[in-house]
C-alpha cells in the first residue's frame, strides 16, 4: 500500500466511523427534544422518562463523535496538509462556524445529561432546544466545506496559487444548501430507524412495553416527515448534480456515453474498459428526465472527460443504487407502520411488522454512509475538483501506513467498547434502555 | 494592532491559554487520578471523576478550535506544522482517543455496576500521554528545529525530539497536574480539601522545577527564542509568572483556596502569553512570521468577523455550564434510566 493509497484508507475509515455518531448526534436531540417537548404538553411523564433513558447511549456516542472528530480535524493536516494550505482560507469559516454550534453542542448536552438534579424540568426541556438546533446547524456548516470541495468557488487560480479569496462565496457554494438539506434529513431518517429498530427487536423479545411503542411511535413520526423530504432533497440533489457536477452525475448513473433520451440504468456491474454495464435494469429516458428534467435531453456521459479526471464508475455506481435502495427498504417499512396505525386505529404492530422494522433498522445508515461514498468517490481524482488532486494533496511523510493500522486498532478497539458496553447491559438487564419489565 | 494577522494570532494565543485552563485541568484531573494518594485515595478518584464529568467535552471542544483557527487564519502554517510535528500529534491523537473513550465507558460502565478497572487505567494513561506530546508540539514550534527550505518541510525525529521538547511536554504535564488540585479546592470539603492542597503544593513546585530546568535547556537547544524570551519585554511575563506562582504556594499554605484559584490561573495565562510574546512575530521561530503563514485578508477578515458572533452564544452558555456544575461535584448519575424508578413504571 503507498502512501497515498493509506492516507486515503485512513481518511476514509474515519470518515465512515465518524459519520455513524455524528449522524445520532443530529438526531437523537431532536427525539430528546420532542419526548421532553411532549412530556411537558400532555403532562405524561412517561415521554421524560423515556428520554432520560436515552441519554447514555446518548453520552457515550457523543464522547465517542468528539474524539472521532477531533481525529478528523487532526487529520486534515496530518495526511492532506497541501490540502489544507490551499483550502485553509477559503473552508475554514465553514469550519470556525462549525465550531462555535460544536461548543454550543457539548455544552447543552452535558446541562441535559448531568443536569437532572441541578435543573428544573422546563429549563431541561429548554437545553434540548439549543442542542438540537446547534446539532443540525453544525452539520449544515461542515457539509459546506465538503460541498466547497465539489463545487469549489469564491476564488480565483493566478499563477498556480488561489487569489481574491470571497470566503463568503465559497460558503455558499453551489453545492453546498442541496447537500445540507439532504444530509441533515438523512441523518434524522437514518437516527429514526436505529431508534425504531432498537425498540422493535426490544418488543419482539418481549420488553419494553409501552416505552416501545411510543419510542416506535416517536421515531417513526420523525421518519414520516423526513421520508418524503428526502425524496424531493434527492430529486434536487440529482438535478444540481447534473448541471454543476458531470462528471460525478455520470459515475452514479453508469452512463458511459454521451446521449440523448438516456435511460436510467439501475444494478449491474459497470465495465470502465468496455464502457458496458452487465446485469443491468434500463428504463428508458429516465436519466434524462431526472437529470435535467426532459425526457429527450442530452446527458453527458464519462466519455466527455479527458482521461484520468473522471471517477471510476464501479466505486460509485453501486453505492448510488445503495443509497437508493436504502430509502425503498425505509419506505416500505414506513408506510406499513402508519398505514397499519390509520387502519387498525390502535399503536399494537404486528410480530411481522416488528420483524421487517428490525431488518429495515441499519439501512438509515447504510444510506448515509454509500450517500457519503458516492460523493467522495465520484469527486476523484480530484481532491479540489477541477484545482486539486488528491494525489497532490497528501503529506509527504513516510510511514502512512502505521499510521493508518494504528488508527485501524484505535477504531476496532472504540467499537469493541461500545459493543461490550451496550450489549453486555442488555444481557445482564441492568439499567439498559429495555430490560426494565 | 488592529491588522488581521495580528488579531487573527490574538486570538490562536487566547484559544491556546483558555486550552491549557480549562482542558489542562481536565487533563490534571486525570493525572491525579493516577496519583490519587493516602487513607482517601479512592475518594479523591471520585471526586475528579464528578468534576470532569459535565465539563470534559467543552474543555476539550478548545482543541478543536485552535486546530480550526490554525488553518482557517494561518493554513500555511498548518501544514508546515502538521508535517514536520507529524508523530506527536498522532499519539496526542490516540492519547484523546482512548481519553475520552475511556471516559465515557467508565461512567456508563459505573452506572450500571460495573467496575471498570481497564477503562480507568486507559483514562489516565492518556490524561499523562496527551498534555505530554501536546506540550512537546507546541515547544517544537519555537525550538528551531522546524525548518522549511524551498516550501518544503523536513521531517524526521530530530525536528521534534530534542532535550528542549522533552522539557516543554514536562512542562506540559505540570500545567495540567497543578491546576486541576487547585481548583478542586475551592470545591471540596475538608478533609479532602486538604488533600488537593497538598496535591497542588507538590504540583506547584514541580512545575516551578521543570521551568527553571527549561532556562539551561532553552538556552542551550532553543537560542533563538531563549534569546527573545531572555533578552526584551516578553521577559516581563516571566516576572510576573514567577510571582504569580510563588503567591499561589503562599495562598495555598495560607488557605485562601479562592486566592490560589486565581493565581494558579494567572501563573499559566502569563506563562503562555510569555511563551507567545517571545516567538512573536513568528509562527515557526525563525522559519515562518505568522505574516508569512497567514491566509489572505479577506479570509482573516471573514474569520474575525464571525468570532463576536460566535462568543455572543457561546460566553453566556459557558457561564450557565459551569455555574449549573459549581460547588460540590456530585456524582450526578442519571437517575430516570435507574432501575426503581422504570419498574416502578412497568
Amino acid at each position: 500500500m503507498d502512501n497515498l493509497l493509506a492516507a486515503r484508507a485512513l481518511m476514509g475509515v474515519s470518515l465512515a466511523f465518524h459519520i455513524v455518531y455524528a449522524t445520532l448526534g443530529i438526531g437523537l436531540p431532536l427525539m430528546l427534544m420532542l419526548a421532553e417537548g411532549l412530556a411537558l404538553k400532555t403532562g405524561d411523564d412517561t415521554w421524560h422518562l423515556l428520554a432520560r433513558r436515552w441519554i447514555r447511549p446518548a453520552g457515550v456516542l457523543f464522547a465517542i463523535g468528539a474524539v472521532s472528530g477531533t481525529i478528523l480535524s487532526f487529520e486534515l493536516g496530518l495526511l492532506w496538509p497541501q490540502f489544507m494550505a490551499f483550502s485553509g482560507p477559503m473552508i475554514g469559516l465553514a469550519f470556525s462556524m462549525e465550531g462555535f454550534a460544536f461548543f454550543t453542542e457539548a455544552i447543552f448536552l452535558a446541562l441535559y445529561i448531568y443536569g437532572e438534579e441541578r435543573l428544573s424540568r422546563r429549563a431541561l426541556f429548554l437545553c434540548t432546544i439549543p442542542l438540537t438546533l446547534a446539532s443540525a446547524v453544525s452539520a449544515v456548516f461542515v457539509i459546506s466545506a465538503n460541498g466547497w470541495m465539489n463545487t469549489p468557488a469564491g476564488f480565483q487560480m493566478i499563477d498556480g496559487a488561489p487569489a481574491n479569496v470571497q470566503p463568503m462565496r465559497a460558503f455558499f457554494n453551489q453545492a453546498w444548501l442541496h447537500q445540507a438539506v439532504h444530509g441533515t434529513l438523512a441523518a434524522y431518517v437514518a437516527t429514526a430507524f436505529a431508534v425504531a429498530g432498537f425498540y422493535a427487536v426490544a418488543l419482539l423479545k418481549g420488553r419494553g412495553g409501552g416505552d416501545g411503542k411510543k419510542a416506535l411511535s416517536l421515531s417513526l413520526f420523525v421518519a414520516l416527515v423526513a421520508a418524503p423530504l428526502m425524496l424531493v432533497t434527492g430529486d434536487w440533489a440529482a438535478y444540481a448534480v447534473a448541471e454543476h457536477q458531470t462528471a460525478k452525475l455520470a459515475a452514479m448513473e453508469a452512463h458511459f456515453k454521451t446521449s440523448a433520451a438516456a435511460p436510467l440504468i439501475i444494478g449491474g456491474w459497470p465495465d470502465p474498459e468496455t464502457g458496458t454495464v452487465s446485469y443491468a435494469i434500463r428504463i428508458p429516458k429516465l436519466l434524462s428526465l431526472l437529470a435535467h428534467h426532459d425526457p429527450d435531453a442530452v446527458v453527458q456521459g464519462l466519455d466527455a472527460f479527458p482521461q484520468g479526471t473522471t471517477p471510476d464508475p464501479r466505486l460509485v455506481h453501486p453505492f448510488f443504487d445503495l443509497m437508493v435502495g436504502s430509502f425503498f427498504v425505509m419506505a416500505l417499512a414506513l408506510v406499513w407502520y402508519w398505514w397499519a396505525r390509520w387502519r387498525k386505529n390502535e399503536t399494537e404492530p404486528g410480530r411481522a411488522q416488528l420483524k421487517y422494522l428490525a431488518f429495515a433498522a441499519p439501512f438509515g445508515i447504510i444510506a448515509l454512509e454509500s450517500g457519503w461514498m458516492v460523493t467522495e468517490f465520484g469527486r476523484q481524482p480530484w481532491v479540489v475538483k477541477g484545482y486539486l488532486r488528491t494525489s497532490q494533496a497528501v503529506t509527504p511523510n513516510d510511514g502512512l501506513l502505521l499510521v493508518f493500522a494504528t488508527f485501524l486498532f484505535v477504531y476496532l478497539a472504540l467499537t469493541a467498547g461500545i459493543m461490550r458496553l451496550l450489549l453486555q447491559r442488555q444481557q445482564k438487564g441492568t439499567g439498559g434502555e429495555v430490560s426494565h419489565d | 494592532m488592529t491588522d488581521p494577522v495580528t488579531l487573527a494570532a490574538l486570538v490562536l494565543v487566547v484559544a491556546l491559554i483558555l486550552y491549557a485552563l480549562f482542558g489542562g485541568a481536565d487533563f490534571g484531573g486525570g493525572i491525579w487520578t493516577a496519583l490519587a494518594f493516602g487513607p482517601r485515595a479512592r475518594e479523591q478518584r471520585e471526586a475528579l471523576f464528578n468534576a470532569i464529568g459535565p465539563v470534559w467535552e467543552t474543555n476539550h471542544v478548545w482543541l478543536i478550535f485552535i486546530v480550526v483557527t490554525l488553518f482557517t487564519a494561518f493554513p500555511s502554517g498548518f501544514a508546515a506544522l502538521f508535517i514536520a510535528l507529524m508523530p506527536p500529534l498522532v499519539l496526542a491523537l490516540i492519547g484523546i482517543n482512548f481519553r475520552g473513550a475511556a471516559f465515557a465507558f467508565r461512567h456508563y460502565g459505573r452506572e450500571t455496576g460495573r467496575e471498570v478497572p481497564l477503562s480507568a487505567r486507559v483514562f489516565e494513561i492518556a490524561s499523562v500521554l496527551t498534555p505530554f506530546t501536546l506540550g512537546m508540539a507546541v515547544s517544537a514550534t519555537a525550538s528551531g528545529t522546524i525548518t522549511i527550505n524551498y516550501g518544503v518541510t523536513a521531517t524526521g525525529t530530530s525536528v521534534w525530539l530534542t532535550p528542549f521538547t522533552l522539557m516543554g511536554g514536562l512542562i506540559g504535564l505540570a500545567i495540567c497536574a497543578y491546576l486541576a488540585p487547585v481548583y478542586m479546592t475551592v470545591r471540596v470539603a475538608p478533609p479532602l480539601q486538604d488533600d488537593f492542597r497538598d496535591a497542588a503544593i507538590a504540583a506547584g513546585v514541580a512545575l516551578g522545577i521543570a521551568t527553571a530546568a527549561m532556562i539551561p535547556l532553552a538556552l542551550r537547544y532553543a537560542p533563538r527564542f531563549s534569546q527573545r524570551l531572555l533578552e526584551s519585554w516578553p521577559m516581563f511575563f516571566v516576572v510576573l509568572a514567577v510571582f504569580a506562582g510563588v503567591g499561589t504556594q503562599l495562598l495555598l499554605l495560607w488557605r485562601r483556596f479562592r486566592g490560589a484559584q486565581l493565581c494558579a490561573g494567572a501563573t499559566v495565562v502569563l506563562t503562555v502569553a510569555g511563551f507567545a510574546a517571545a516567538l512573536a512575530p513568528d509562527l515557526i521561530v525563525g522559519e515562518m512570521s505568522l505574516e508569512a503563514a497567514a491566509a489572505p485578508r479577506a479570509s482573516l477578515v471573514a474569520y474575525l468577523a464571525i468570532l463576536p458572533f460566535g462568543a455572543l452564544i457561546l460566553i453566556p452558555s459557558l457561564v450557565f455550564l459551569y455555574w449549573t456544575f459549581r460547588g460540590e461535584p456530585s456524582s450526578a448519575l442519571p437517575p430516570a434510566g435507574s432501575e426503581s424508578g422504570s419498574s416502578e413504571k412497568m
